[in-house]
């Protein structure tokens, strides 16, 4: 097929691609990988079987929806080297888009996810042409910005609900299915978010952006059309925060803005794909695991979230201070990564 | 014994390659030296390590027989070495007086600070008439005086100067030339990189021509500028052109 | 028209405190290049002492800056050494001090909610709910004491930034650190002196919270959005610039609030930040963009 559409086309040179393309993994990671997929695909259908299973099916939920939030919050701050501690903001807006349809015409958020998704891509591109002007620290200072206006916004509108927001209808299934549908969109997510992240990695633009991060000047210098791929990247990270922040606030049965809008919870992706490492396909998804079974462990023992909150920064600084590859990076440069995490 | 002995110095920046690679030299008291060769040679590198500001990968650099060991620049500064980089680095939004006092930031007794800064009016007579205009509003050559300025404020034994005329018109040159000369017959031990390799080794009296990390001939200045192999070599068209008397 | 010029005097009475906020942050980044995303948490802590030394001890928030601004100063001088001097030449520097910082951030704001849980606190002065009037316009006791306070503090830093040899370090390394290790400036030495005293005026700002602004450990940021927006609106690094935007931003802040609503406090300093990103990247005093 390949062969067809260089003969056809002719747009792309074919053979930075081949470049770029990666080793043959090895079969038995992909095995692991296709299993793992598998039993996510089939969780649901273990209620027979489970003790906990509304508590297994909460928990894998939340965990996927993180996974999918780190890893596209990676395709920005990872490979392009661009922090944003605003992401949270395509989350608000994801759910808004859905949740507008759902409360005035009983509009599925099913349905309305896409639209989350890409409403939260246009937001990306319009906030990327202002905010990308600059780069490092002002950067990442508009992108706190931007989720502020964005909180301001969305508190003062009286159409959304203004700060108490909008309350939604619960799902119109019977109880025992209520968390299956969510749980699907989430991986969904997870999903779609790594095969997006996977694209990118292993594309000319995923090599373009890996280059801003290297040396933006020189980048530039090198060809790269930075101004249009940083943008870029900025959109399609934002892609499935959206989608997700669609779901979520339908399983909450409520969109509020300072639920949505809060730098903890664009806090949260960063740390997990800088703790998993940045500008890896795994590590986000590692981290995205590891941080909320430290979340979940933490507030089971100590019963309180704040104490959870003092670890997870003192994670970050210890991370940062001696690992800041993070952990898919530092074990590979030490070569003990093993193969089944290695997606790259 | 030598004023400033360097000794089998390697060093380079980050993970990059050796610049100076076992690179020895010494430097006497009261005498003058242009450091002349190729660009890349490490001749901005080695005033670099001298001065503290790049800690050497291995061997050492001593001052009247002390060894450095990795002494920060402000330590190698109190002994009485400066080091003039070649970008005119003034304080942009401090006045012209301003830029002398923080020259005298190792200084502690005023008075000194005061008789220095009168000096270096004396020795500037346009700096005094600037004294409270910011650096950063100086042409490039009235900068370099005031960086020069600056370094006489420690009344320092050795002065190293990075291409003191770099980016300079002609004639501004000329007056930075006979500032150094002037500072040379205070007695200050000039080392000196210039671009300019036969103007330099015309000022000095020591020529140093450096070349892959290491010093490749030393001598006499005058006998280095007469050397057919150095000119042809070194001092390139520059030299053919620009006969000296 | 006495009620616009009443609406800037409240402006620029608060203008003057945002600036001392935000002078500590501008300091920090100006000499050591450290985006302080910890700033307001350490505000926040702050006002905690004050409020408890107020609450529980009786002393007034004015009074307790005495001791929070030592406290504050040996602080961040311990945080330098213990953090920062740890990533000195690392590449990527400056992203390293904002995640670094972060991190911090999210930290301390953990240990203050799990000590002094997430209710909102306020000290309560006598001066509090105070007034006084020039001419028709009312000045408010506590926000026009504050305002003082903020200035008189601002005049000290700058007074201590020209005239003291420290001060001469700190300026030299903000404008040209090579060149001022080269006049002798220990520059590791005057970066945490530097970042003390941005920790201090941290520390003074809190004890002013205290009282002006009801607080709790989540709050801070907000706050440090806002006074992020008004470093780059100064142009990252810039006293005059920050102090100069603190004040034009208060007013604009209180024509917001009074002409459109409470609701849209702060949309000044966000709108205001997207503007200048549009039309002047570099801020309003800016010289060049910080990488």
């Amino acid at each position: 097929m390949i062969e067809d559409r260089a003969a056809g086309d002719g747009l792309e040179p074919r053979a930075v691609k081949a470049v770029t393309a990666p080793k043959r993994p090895a079969t038995y990671r992909w095995l692991v990988v296709g299993i793992l997929l598998v039993s996510l695909l089939l969780l649901p259908l273990s209620r027979p079987v489970l003790g906990s299973y509304n508590y297994v099916i909460l928990l894998a939920t939340n965990t996927l929806m993180w996974v999918a939030m780190a890893s596209s919050w990676n395709i920005l701050g990872g490979y392009t080297g661009y922090i944003s501690l605003g992401h949270a903001v395509f989350l608000g807006v994801g759910g808004y888009v859905a949740a507008v349809p759902l409360f005035y015409y009983g509009i599925s958020p099913f349905l309305t996810a896409v639209i989350g998704g890409l409403a939260a891509m246009v937001l990306g591109l319009v906030a990327g042409l202002i905010t990308l002007r600059t780069r490092g620290s002002v950067f990442i200072i508009s992108t706190i910005a931007l989720l502020y206006m964005f909180l301001l916004i969305f508190e003062n509108s009286d159409y959304l609900g203004g700060t108490a927001g909008l309350p939604l209808p619960v799902v119109p299934l019977p109880r025992d299915w209520l968390k299956a549908p969510f749980y699907y969109a989430m991986l969904l997510a997870a999903v779609g978010s790594i095969v997006l992240t996977y694209q990118v990695a292993h594309s000319k633009f995923g090599l373009g952006l890996r280059a801003i991060a290297e040396d933006e000047t020189k980048a530039e210098v090198a060809g790269v059309p930075t101004r249009f791929y940083k943008i870029l990247a900025f959109a399609l990270s934002a892609f499935w925060v959206g989608f997700v922040g669609a779901i979520w606030g339908y399983s909450l049965a409520f969109v509020r803005p300072t639920l949505f809008f809060t730098v903890a919870i664009a806090a949260q992706m960063t740390l997990m794909a800088i703790i998993g490492g940045r500008a890896t396909v795994a590590g986000p998804v590692i981290g995205g695991v590891l941080i909320i079974a430290i979340n979940e462990f933490s507030i089971t023992k100590f019963g309180s979230s704040e104490i959870n909150i003092v670890i997870i920064g003192a994670l970050l600084v210890a991370v940062l201070l001696f690992f800041p590859l993070g952990i898919v990076g530092s074990l590979r440069e030490k070569g003990w990564l093993p193969a089944f995490l290695d997606w790259d | 014994m030598a004023l400033l002995e360097v000794r089998g110095v390697d060093a380079g920046y980050g993970h990059g390659p050796d610049i100076l690679r076992g690179l020895s030299l010494e430097i006497e008291a009261g005498t003058s030296y242009c450091i002349i060769g190729p660009n890349g040679a490490g001749k901005s590198t080695l005033l670099r390590v001298i001065s503290g500001l790049l800690p050497p990968r291995s061997g050492e650099v001593a001052f009247k027989g002390v060894p450095f060991n990795g002494a920060r620049p402000d330590q190698v500064l109190a002994t009485g070495i400066c080091f003039v980089p070649q970008d005119q680095a003034v304080f942009p939004e401090m006045s012209v007086r301003e830029n002398l006092v923080v020259g005298a930031y190792l200084v502690r007794d005023r008075s000194l600070i005061k008789e220095r800064m009168d000096r270096v009016f004396e020795l500037f007579p346009i700096l005094a008439e600037r004294e409270s205009l910011d650096a950063g509003k100086l042409s490039g050559g009235q900068q370099q005086m005031l960086t020069l300025g600056r370094a006489l404020m420690i009344d320092p034994e050795v002065m190293m100067l990075d291409e003191p005329s770099l980016g300079l018109a002609p004639q501004i040159a000329e007056q930075i030339f006979a500032t150094i000369r002037a500072l040379k017959d205070l007695g200050i031990t000039i080392v000196m990189v210039e671009q300019n390799a036969v103007r330099g080794l015309e000022l000095a009296d020591w020529g140093v021509v450096l070349d892959l990390g290491i010093v490749r001939f030393e001598g006499p200045a005058d006998t280095i500028l007469k050397d057919p192999r150095i000119r042809e070599l070194y001092l390139g068209k520059a030299a053919n052109l620009e006969e000296t008397p | 028209m006495t009620q616009i010029i009443q609406v800037v005097i409240f402006g620029l009475l608060l203008g003057g405190v945002y600036a001392l906020m935000a002078s500590g942050l501008t300091l920090a980044f100006g000499v050591m290049r450290i985006v302080n995303l910890a700033h307001a948490v350490f505000i926040i802590g702050s006002a905690y002492i004050a409020f408890f030394a107020f609450d529980k001890l009786g002393i007034d928030p004015l009074l307790s800056v005495v001791f929070i601004m030592p406290l504050l100063f040996v602080f961040g001088v311990g945080l330098y050494m213990a953090l920062f001097t740890r990533i000195e030449g690392t590449a990527r520097y400056v992203e390293m001090t904002v995640l670094l910082t972060f991190g911090l951030a999210i930290m301390i704001e953990g240990l203050l909610g799990w000590g002094f849980t997430g209710i909102f606190r306020q000290a309560t002065p006598a001066y509090l709910t105070d007034a006084f009037f020039i001419g028709d316009f009312l000045i408010p006791t506590g926000q026009f004491i504050a305002a003082m306070s903020s200035f008189l503090l601002l005049i000290g830093l700058w007074g201590f930034l020209r005239f003291t040899r420290i001060g001469y370090g700190i300026r030299a390394t903000m404008q040209n650190r090579a060149a001022a290790q080269l006049v002798g400036v220990n520059v590791r030495r005057v970066s945490a002196i530097a970042f003390g005293i941005s920790t201090a005026l941290a520390g003074a700002s809190g004890a002013l919270m205290s009282y002006l602004f009801p607080f709790f450990p989540f709050r801070h940021w907000q706050w440090i959005a806002v006074l992020l927006a008004l470093v780059v609106l100064g142009g990252m690094g810039s006293l005059k610039g920050v102090v100069v935007g603190a004040l034009i931003l208060g007013v604009a802040n209180s024509l917001v609030v009074d002409q459109i609503g409470p609701g849209w406090a702060w949309m000044a300093f966000y709108a205001a930040l997207f503007f200048i990103l549009l039309v002047r990247p570099n801020g309003l005093f800016g010289k060049e963009v910080a990488a």
